[in-house]
This record gives structure tokens, C-alpha cells and sequence, in this order.
């Protein structure tokens, strides 16, 4: 059975100054789960908390409901890649693997027989004899990896493990770590500020910012339902629009145009709101309401799909609008936009969203 | 169940907290330990020392009967009635600023030389520090003695352009200049850290100097100095403190004594002579902290002084 | 040659390649001037004793004879093998003391987090500043009250106390250079401090250790000051204390023996030198620090 992670309002102060302030958190036992957020979100103070790196200000760490946060680092459990990959540079490949068995006490012959299995698995049996510094930074990466498999802990921790590899490397290695997940089954939380990697890799999302979840929830759901404006704009590619409209009946006026939306609306009317609408959710004179005709300004042909940015009528913002597969259009073209009252989404003053 | 739930975390947390402060004492602990040695000798030998010597700079003492409190009879005596305390001070302090500017220039310029990456560096860089590293040993300072005798190397040197020498040694006039010498002579280790903070300055500063047309004096007075400022000022204060501590040398060449007539008594040596020839080690405690405030005299300028002449980033 | 260095910054100068040949003549000179008189010690050496004084600044010696080694090795009542093999004791004891107990508080200090870290290194950085003299005569009560005076003891054991801070502080600086990830890494496998200590950072910092060592080495063995205020009995001298003794005990005649003697003291030094010059030079470079 895998292994629950819960966090109770927990916090990190370095001095007066609040790092992580109250997270509350469940980490489904067996879940591959993403800790994702613009820098200094506190992503990795987090995992680190978690690890036993960092010590826990306040609140409970609780792993498989028992209190872990005065319990060593070693203890735990747990294993951790590292950004650098803090791979040993004066051992050898071999003992990288085989350093935290050895520092456990275990018998030559398991160690020896866990060394050799994780290499085998990871592709890395022809390097166990060389030096970190002869290996390529893919190489290195999978001696990481191997150096958390051989411990057989109940825990992965993984921060930000492949932002120092090309892009190219990055994508393999994404799939791996996949892989690896469904194999192993362990639960594992892995740290990103990469949108793309947690989307495609996790099976839960915690977005962070400030110190604080901003929500959590399968990628799906923070697609199609984010919480608030700041996980609307942070999930997805290119980034959702936002504008501002105010309440009118059971619709929203958008410069001078009712917009139906999809939704009972309660507010008095005249409130001010922020109506979100992801680029892929606008089409050009296609159905749904109208928002509008707008001038093209831009033009990003991705092969795939085209990417336009428009500017509406009156003194808006430009819109981004992402169109299926190859269009003929021009910068300084005029378009009519439409979209799908069901795919729109509206926040309050305060950022949170309007639920259904 | 709910209950349950909610009671969990305040009751881990009163569970905790023990081993909370174990967990802060482990972490202490383990600091503790390894900082142990170094806390023992500073308590042993640093700070305890420190602190006896300051009581024993009132007392009279000599080593074999108790110290005899006599209030500041030690301090007074040697501003009013000791001719030797000032000579030596006379001696040292003319040696304190004469040695350190030009050991200081002579390094500066050399390194100055030695700038850039040009050929054989780390040959001259390695020969220049040579004298450095083997100059506070006794062989220097006899080979030293004997350049500057009477019928030593340097007046031969003279010699063969018709001058006769004196005898830079054993005259009063000139001993002192012999010592002087002698720490130029090692410049080899400021002139390292100077050549260290040449080479922080970015070398596109001098390019848009030079685009500018500012000429290579102006350069090094406008980019260079200002830009070492800090490593001058540390060189500053190390080789000060350095100079302030000089004893080898003088000892060996004027055979322990500081003669001829007190010319080279450095203040170290007349220290040495005091507590370890006459045993009047209260005497000496006291001459010790009279060279600490000394010496925190000339730091603390030096430190003051920075505000006027040393760049800063920021 | 002070003054030139006014017209060295330029970048461009107008004829490179005689700057450049001007700049090594003038190199070359002040090499020669410094090297001068040591190689005249050598030659000096070599010579019968009455060439030595007598207008020859000259470095060829008219006839070549070697008998001032043996001479002047022998040449007090206890041999310079006696004083060779007691500085060597005590230069390896000082500079196993020095590195052991420095490493230990530099990682103290470098990696881990204690009550009054600050404090302590502030302290710590502060006796680099405080001259010997002030804990000197205590010290020597001390140590005689131990019945230790005559002995090696009271220059080997302050060693073992970390006493000087320039050791500490050297490794502090090599320490905080190895990436802390890497000491996080070992405390998730497992590691106590001392293991991290002793298994990785020790083993990482073999360039830092190695210039605390040479340097530890070359002052003790250069050492005056101590072994003359603690050692009086000539059996128990060092090298540098013998070449006094034998200043005191010769006269102007046997000069060249105690160039010799002179010559051999240094010979350690000079083969530290010539082995670990970068060493010694990088270690002077990054702390700055000088005696």
C-alpha cells in the first residue's frame, strides 16, 4: 500500500519573514503529484519541509498518520533527485548508488545486488565505474534517479529535476520519471515551474504562490475549472484572457455588447468582474456568442495551429486567439470572434471564481 | 472520527515538543562539537591568556614569587622613566611606516608589471614569492647580516664602483634601513593578492578607456587604483599589523641585544628582553597591551580612512 | 622601477613587441636582484672560508670544497641531525594538529547552524587580528605550571586547539564553495554530520587541506620565537634555534659553515616550494591572508 502524505497548517518562517503560511494538503497515497508556481512560491521550501531538509515551524507533517516533523531526514523514508543532481563527484558511479546503504549498514552482498538492479533498470550498468564529471547530463540525471530507487523508499521527492537538461533530453526523461511512476506505483512530488511538465506528468496539481495553495486538483479540473484568476492564468498556453466586464441581468456587458454567459448570474448589476476566455475557446465566425469584430496584429503560424493576436473594437486589450491547423490569415485583417458562453470564466473583484 | 481528526494535531503537538528540543539540542550538539576545539583554546589559550596579562600589566612579577598588585606603576613607569620604551617605540613605528609603503608600492608595481596573462607569469610570480616564504626564517636573516657587513656582498658591489661602504650593520645610522630592505624584499605575498584583485577588474573597462582616450597614467590613476582600493586597504592592515610584529630579524642581526645604541630595538624584541631576560613579566603584560592598543590605533585609522580613499560597489 | 609602473596599464601601447621585451628585461632584473643574494648564501657555502670576505661579489667560488657541511653539521656538541629530526617532529605533529582541528571547526562554522554561530566566528575572525604578545607571557605560566617549559609540548599542543584562526578561516572559505546540496543529499542518505564531514567534505576539499598543511609545515619549521622562548636544552633544539647557537659560538672564521647550515635549513622550505607553489600561491590569493 502506498504511502498518504498530509499536511496540517503548516508553516515557515525565516524570522519575520513567512516563506509558507498554513498549508493544508492530503497527498493521495500512490499519486504522482506536482508542486507548481512562479519562483518564490515557496514550491520548494515545501518539498524540502517534506524531506526533512527544512525544519517545520508550525503545523503537522504526517506521513502514513504517523508525525514526522522532529524525525530525521534519513528516517522518513523518503528519497530525493536534486536540481543539481548533488551526485558525489569524488565516488564513483557505483558508490553514488551505493553510499546510502552503506551509511545504512547493509550487508555487501544486498547492496551490491541493489546497485547492480537499479543500474540495470536505468541503462547506467556501463558507467558504474566512472566519475560524476564523465558522465553527460542526461547520464548523471539517471544516476540520480538510481541513487533514490536503490533505498526502496515509500517516498519520491523530486525539485525541479530536469530544468538543467535540453529540451530534447527533458521530454525523454519526462516520460521516464512517467514510466518509472506507473511501475514503481511509490507516491512521489515532484517540483516544477513548468506548467507543461506538471500538466502532462501529474495526476494531481498543487498550484502555489505566495506561500499559499491556490488550488489543487487533477490537470483537467484546473483547465477546465481553475479556482481563481491566478490558476486560470497559470495553466495553459498560450495564457487565458482577461478582461473586464460588468454584470447585466444574467449576462455581462463587454464594451457596449451583452455577452450571454453560460451561467445564472446572482450579483446586482453594474458589479465589476473579470471575464476569462482561454485563446483556444475563440473562434473566428464560427458559433457562440459574439465578441466582437478585431484587427489582427499578429500572426504566429505554429504549423499546427495559428496563433492570432487581436485587437477588439474600442480601447481594449489584444486577444489572444488560437485557431486549428493552418489559416490564411493576415496582419491587419478584420475578424469577428465568437465563443462558447459554456467555456467562459468570470472572477470576482478578489480573483476568486464564479462557480457554476 | 471527526473528533478524532481534530484532536490528532494538538496532541501531536504536546507529544512533540520534547523531542522538538531534542531535535534543537541535537542540532546545537552537533555544532558544539565540532566547534569544541577551537572554543578550548580560545577559552585556554586566547582569551584567558589575554585577560591574565591585562592583570599581570598591573602588577609586579617576575615569575617566581606572586604577582604584586601595583596599580598602573607598570604603564606610568614607561611613558615617564624608561628611555628604552621610547627608542624602541621611535625604532618600531619609523619601521611600521617606512617597510609597509614601500613594500607596498614595490608589490603594486610589480604586479603592475606582471598583469594580463603575459608570458612565463607563473615563473615570476613564482620567484617573486620565494623571498616571502622563506623570510622570516633564521638563514635569512644570518645571510642578511652578512650582505650588509662591513666586508659583506653589498659593499663589494659598491666597491667595484669606487665607493666605499660603510658599515651598514654595526652603524646606528643605517641598521635600521638594513631591516627595512629586508621587508621589501618580500613583497612576493601582497604583491599575489594584489595581482588577484587586478585580475577582477574587467579588462572592458580599460578597452572603453581607451576608446575614451584616456591615457595609460590616467587609467591606472582613474580605473586601477580606485578598483583595488579594497585590496590595498587590506594589504594595508595586514602588512601593518605584520611590521608591528617583526622579530626574527632583528634579533639575529643584532645578536638579541636591538643594538647598535637600541637602532634596531624593535618593541617585540624589547618586549622579548624584558619578559624573558630580565623576567619582569608584569612589566611586559603591560608593554603587550600597550602594542594591542597600538596596533588597534593604526587599524582603526586605517578603517576611518577608507571612507576617503576606498571604492566601494555600492 | 617604481615609477614605471605608471606607463604599464596601457592596453595598447605603441610598439607592442618593445613594450613587451622591456617589460621582461625589467622583470628579469628584480628576479635577479632578489635572487641574488640567496644564490650568493649557496656559493658562499662552497668556498674555503677566507674567499668569502674580500671584494668577491662574485658568485663562482675559485675552488669548490663542500667540507663546510660536514663541518658545520658537526660542528656544536649535539649534530644539525639532532635539530633536522626534532623540527621535523614537531613541523608534522603542528600540521597534523592544525589540519585536524581547523577542518572540525571550519565545518562547524561552514555547514552547520548552532546557538551563537555568528557570535563565535566574529570572535573567531577577531583573534586574527589580536598580536601573540598579549597571550604570551600568560601562556608561558601556564605551561611551565604544567611542567612543560623544555619540552615540545607548548609549540605542538595549541595546534591541536585550532589557536590559529587563519587555518579556520581558510577552510571556511574553501567549505562554503562545495555545494550544499551535496551535504543534503548525504543527510538523505543516512549521513550523521561526522560522516558528512569526514566522508564528503573532507574528501572534497584535498586542494584546501593540502595548502593548510604546507603552509602549517613551513611556519612551524620557521618558527624562532617559540622554540626560543621555550626550549633551553640544546638536545631538544630546532633547526633554527641550532643556527643561532651557531652564530653565538663561531666566529667571523666559519661563516661558510653556517652558509651551509644556513643553506640545508631552508632546503625543506624549498622543496615544498618547488612541489606546491600553485598551492601556496592560490592559497594566498583567496584569503588574502599573509604572514
Amino acid at each position: 500500500m502506498a504511502t498518504r502524505i498530509e499536511l496540517k497548517r503548516v508553516e515557515k518562517r525565516y524570522g519575520a519573514f513567512d516563506v509558507i503560511r498554513g498549508i493544508d494538503l492530503e497527498i493521495k497515497p500512490g499519486a504522482f503529484t506536482v508542486f507548481v508556481g512562479p519562483s518564490g512560491c515557496g514550491k520548494s521550501t515545501l518539498l524540502r519541509m517534506i524531506a526533512g531538509l527544512e525544519t517545520i515551524s508550525d503545523g503537522d507533517l504526517l506521513i502514513d498518520d504517523e508525525r514526522m516533523n522532529d524525525v530525521a531526514a534519513a528516517k522518513r523514508g523518503i528519497a530525493m533527485v536534486f536540481q543539481s543532481y548533488a551526485l558525489y563527484p569524488h565516488m564513483s558511479v557505483y558508490k553514488n548508488l551505493a553510499f546510502g546503504l552503506e551509511t545504512a549498514g547493509y550487508p555487501r552482498a544486498e547492496v551490491d545486488r541493489r546497485v547492480r538492479a537499479a543500474a540495470e533498470t536505468l541503462q547506467i550498468t556501463d558507467y558504474l565505474q566512472r566519475k560524476p564529471r564523465a558522465l553527460s547530463g542526461g547520464q548523471r540525471q539517471r544516476v540520480a534517479i538510481g541513487r533514490s530507487i536503490v533505498r526502496d523508499p515509500r517516498i519520491f521527492l523530486f525539485d525541479e529535476p530536469l530544468s538543467n537538461l535540453d529540451a530534447e533530453l527533458r521530454v525523454q526523461m519526462r516520460v521516464e520519471i512517467s514510466k518509472m511512476h506507473e511501475r514503481l506505483g511509490n507516491t512521489m512530488i515532484y517540483v516544477t515551474h513548468d506548467q507543461v511538465e506538471a500538466m502532462t506528468m501529474a495526476d494531481q496539481i498543487v498550484v502555489l504562490r505566495g506561500g499559499k495553495v491556490m488550488q489543487v486538483g487533477s490537470p483537467l479540473e484546473l483547465y477546465n475549472a481553475p479556482a481563481n484568476e491566478f490558476v486560470a492564468g497559470f495553466i495553459g498556453s498560450p495564457k487565458m484572457n482577461f478582461m473586464p466586464v460588468k454584470t447585466e441581468g444574467d449576462g455581462v456587458m463587454l464594451a457596449g455588447q451583452r455577452l450571454q454567459v453560460g451561467h445564472a448570474l446572482t450579483a446586482a448589476p453594474g458589479t465589476p468582474l473579470t471575464l476569462g476566455i482561454r485563446p483556444e475557446h475563440i473562434s473566428v465566425g464560427g458559433e457562440g456568442a459574439s465578441l466582437g469584430d478585431g484587427r489582427v496584429e499578429l500572426v504566429e503560424h505554429l504549423g499546427g495551429s495559428t496563433v492570432l493576436h487581436v485587437r477588439p473594437a474600442g480601447d481594449r486589450n489584444a486577444l489572444a486567439v488560437v485557431l486549428p491547423g493552418q489559416q490564411p490569415c493576415r496582419t491587419g485583417d478584420t475578424v469577428p470572434m465568437r465563443v462558447d458562453p459554456a467555456k467562459c470564466h468570470l472572477f470576482n473583484p478578489d480573483g476568486s471564481a464564479l462557480r457554476h | 472520527m471527526a473528533e478524532q481528526t481534530l484532536s490528532r494535531p494538538a496532541a501531536a503537538r504536546m507529544r512533540a515538543s520534547p523531542s522538538r528540543l531534542g531535535a534543537a539540542m541535537r542540532r546545537n550538539g552537533a555544532g558544539y562539537l565540532f566547534l569544541a576545539p577551537w572554543l578550548l583554546g580560545f577559552f585556554l589559550l586566547t582569551l584567558g591568556p589575554a585577560l591574565a596579562s591585562l592583570y599581570l600589566s598591573f602588577t609586579d612579577f617576575d615569575l617566581l614569587t606572586t604577582p604584586e598588585f601595583i596599580g598602573a606603576q607598570n604603564y606610568v613607569r614607561m611613558v615617564t622613566q624608561d628611555p628604552k620604551f621610547a627608542a624602541s617605540m621611535k625604532v618600531t613605528l619609523l619601521y611600521v611606516l617606512l617597510s609597509v609603503p614601500l613594500k607596498l608600492a614595490f608589490a603594486l608595481a610589480v604586479a603592475m608589471l606582471l598583469n594580463r596573462g603575459m608570458q612565463g607569469l607563473p615563473v615570476y610570480r613564482a620567484i617573486f614569492y620565494l623571498p616571502s616564504l622563506l623570510g622570516t626564517s633564521v638563514a635569512i636573516a644570518v645571510l642578511w647580516r652578512q650582505l650588509f657587513a662591513s666586508d659583506g656582498l653589498v659593499n663589494s658591489l659598491l666597491a667595484q664602483i669606487g665607493i666605499e661602504g660603510p658599515s651598514w650593520i654595526s652603524n646606528p645610522n643605517y641598521s635600521l634601513y638594513t631591516l627595512v630592505v629586508l621587508s621589501v624584499w618580500q613583497f612576493g605575498s601582497p604583491m599575489i593578492i594584489f595581482l588577484a584583485g587586478l585580475r577582477q577588474i574587467p579588462t572592458d573597462m580599460y578597452e572603453a578607456a581607451s576608446l575614451d582616450g584616456a591615457s595609460p597614467t590616467r587609467q591606472f590613476l582613474r580605473i586601477t587604483l580606485p578598483l583595488l582600493s579594497p585590496v590595498v586597504f587590506f594589504n594595508l592592515v595586514i602588512q601593518t599589523i605584520e611590521a608591528f610584529k617583526a622579530f626574527t630579524p632583528a634579533f639575529i642581526i643584532s645578536g638579541g641585544s636591538g643594538g647598535p645604541i637600541n637602532s634596531t630595538l624593535f618593541y617585540t624584541l624589547y618586549l622579548y628582553q624584558e619578559a624573558f631576560g630580565y623576567f619582569r613579566m608584569g612589566y611586559a603584560s603591560a608593554l603587550a597591551w600597550v602594542l594591542v592598543i597600538i596596533i588597534a590605533i593604526f587599524t582603526a585609522i586605517s578603517f576611518l580612512s577608507t571612507k576617503y580613499w576606498v571604492h566601494h560597489d555600492d | 622601477m617604481t615609477d614605471a609602473s605608471n606607463n604599464m596599464p596601457g592596453l595598447q601601447p605603441k610598439h607592442p613587441r618593445l613594450t613587451s621585451t622591456l617589460r621582461h628585461a625589467l622583470l628579469i632584473a628584480v628576479c635577479f636582484v632578489m635572487i641574488y643574494p640567496i644564490l650568493w648564501m649557496l656559493s658562499g657555502s662552497l668556498r674555503p672560508p677566507e674567499e668569502l670576505f674580500g671584494g668577491d661579489a662574485g658568485l663562482v667560488p675559485s675552488q669548490v670544497t663542500i667540507s663546510a657541511y660536514p663541518d658545520g653539521w658537526f660542528g656544536l656538541q649535539i649534530s644539525f641531525g639532532r635539530f633536522f629530526v626534532n623540527s621535523l617532529i614537531i613541523a608534522v605533529l603542528s600540521t597534523i594538529g592544525n589540519v585536524l582541528a581547523a577542518s572540525l571547526v571550519a565545518y562547524a562554522f561552514a555547514r552547520l547552524r548552532f546557538f551563537g554561530q555568528r557570535f563565535w566566528f566574529a570572535l573567531m575572525l577577531g583573534t586574527l587580528m589580536l598580536p601573540y604578545h598579549v597571550t604570551l607571557i600568560p601562556q608561558y605560566v601556564l605551561f611551565r605550571s604544567l611542567d612543560m617549559v623544555n619540552t615540545w609540548w607548548p609549540l605542538i599542543l595549541p595546534k591541536y586547539f585550532a589557536v590559529d584562526a587563519f587555518f579556520i578561516f581558510l577552510m571556511v572559505q574553501f567549505f562554503r564553495g562545495i555545494p550544499r546540496e551535496l551535504d543534503e543529499a548525504a543527510r538523505m542518505d543516512g549521513c550523521s554530520p561526522w560522516r558528512i564531514y569526514w566522508k564528503i567534505i573532507l574528501p572534497l576539499s584535498m586542494p584546501v587541506l593540502a595548502t593548510a598543511a604546507i603552509f602549517s609545515f613551513i611556519w612551524t619549521w620557521e618558527d624562532f620565537f617559540g622554540p626560543l622562548i621555550y626550549i633551553s636544552e640544546m638536545r631538544n633544539y630546532t633547526v633554527q634555534l641550532g643556527l643561532r647557537s651557531f652564530i653565538d659560538s663561531s666566529g667571523t672564521s666559519s661563516w661558510n659553515e653556517l652558509f651551509a647550515m644556513s643553506v640545508l635549513s631552508l632546503v625543506p622550505i624549498f622543496l615544498i616550494f618547488l612541489f606546491f607553489q600553485r598551492l601556496l600561491i592560490e592559497g594566498i590569493a583567496t584569503t588574502g591572508m599573509k604572514r
